[in-house]
């Protein structure tokens, strides 16, 4: 085992190295654990929607409480106007919760915990959000920028503010998947080396921690993909009925 | 059998356009804000700071607009915690 607590975050190369126009495209061990979850996923799915019985079995009953909680979700934030983004909004849950449960897995890595795959998940979010927005409003989306009731003369300087707090979105929204991820396995990983600095006599305080925290931080995994989905909602609540 | 399963999907689908209808329960949306806050503040900051280096090197105006985008994005992030927070405090007060 490797003493350092971030190497479990090293991405390393799997296979030949494979260069497009300049462009890294390797397969690397991210995207091996990446494709884990969407084959797990896959499989899940399809096994526990294949009987399609009225009275559900387990399986069944596990994807259909998925569905409710994500159908729920979007109607409660977001209106009935969101129903057609149900697909969208119910894959990035289920994949950020795959590739958050996956990570827990001993020895596997986790795919969220690098801040570069969840910046491209929440811009995929902002920016889409933000055509969304346009599409439905036009140039009235900008009203967002100007809320109402505000004297002229502070005017420019709260167009500023509403827009660095508009731009900061998905800042947040990546920031908070990862650095959750990232400073929960790396405490699980600092816990676990005590363990084996302190021995079989001093060692039992740091193991009763690690098992707390690994029920912790799979609460974490869950909340992280429950946040990440209904602050999406949230956004596309704001693109859909604007109310400034 | 068949009625009863009739009658009971009624009630459901009732249940449903009800749930819609009403709008926003605010309810579920705690725990989103309750993260929100954490990160709110950080990333206004370092969006403001992004910013005012852009401007910066647009204008060739070195310090000035990073100084100045650095507390705006200070002010952003305080605005951004107190709404999350009159949120919360709204969705208290409605249960």
């Amino acid at each position: 085992m490797a003493a350092n607590p971030m190497s479990q975050f090293n991405v390393y190369k799997i296979g030949p190295e494979i260069k497009i126009g300049g462009i890294d495209l390797s397969f690397t061990n991210s995207s091996l654990f990446m494709l884990v979850s969407l084959v797990l996923i896959s499989i899940f799915l399809t096994l526990s929607t294949n009987k399609k019985s009225i009275v559900p079995g387990k399986l069944q009953l596990m994807s259909e409480l998925f569905y409710n909680f994500i159908a729920k979700m979007i109607s409660d934030t977001a209106g009935s106007k969101a129903k057609p983004y149900f697909a969208f909004i119910f894959s990035l849950f289920i994949f950020v919760l795959f590739c958050n449960m996956v990570g827990m897995i001993p020895y596997s890595f986790t795919v969220t915990s690098h801040i570069i795959i969840t910046m491209l998940l929440a811009l995929v979010i902002f920016i889409g959000v933000t055509i969304i927005g346009f599409i439905k409003h036009g140039f009235g989306y900008l009203k967002l920028f100007v809320p109402s009731g505000v004297p002229v003369v502070l005017l420019p300087l709260i167009v500023v503010i509403e827009i660095i707090s508009y731009l900061s979105r998905p800042v947040s929204l990546s920031v908070r998947l990862f650095a959750n991820m990232m400073a929960g396995h790396t405490m699980m990983k600092v816990f676990g080396g005590f363990v084996v600095s302190l021995g079989i006599l001093g060692g039992w305080l740091p193991l009763s921690f690690s098992v707390a925290l690994t029920g912790l931080e799979i609460l974490v995994a869950f909340l992280q993909a429950y946040v990440f989905a209904i602050l999406t909602c949230i956004y596309l609540n704001d693109a859909l009925n604007l109310h400034h | 059998m068949d009625e009863d399963f009739r009658t009971r999907l009624k009630i459901e689908k009732t249940k449903i356009s009800k749930e819609t209808s009403d709008g926003k329960s605010n309810k579920s949306n705690f725990f989103g804000n309750a993260f929100k806050l954490s990160t709110e503040l950080v990333s206004a900051v370092l969006v403001g700071t992004i910013l005012g280096f852009i401007l910066d090197q647009w204008f060739d105006t070195k310090p000035w607009f990073i100084i100045i985008f650095f507390i705006l994005g200070a002010v952003t992030g305080i605005i951004n915690v107190i709404r999350v927070a009159k949120k919360l405090q709204n969705s208290n007060n409605e249960d």
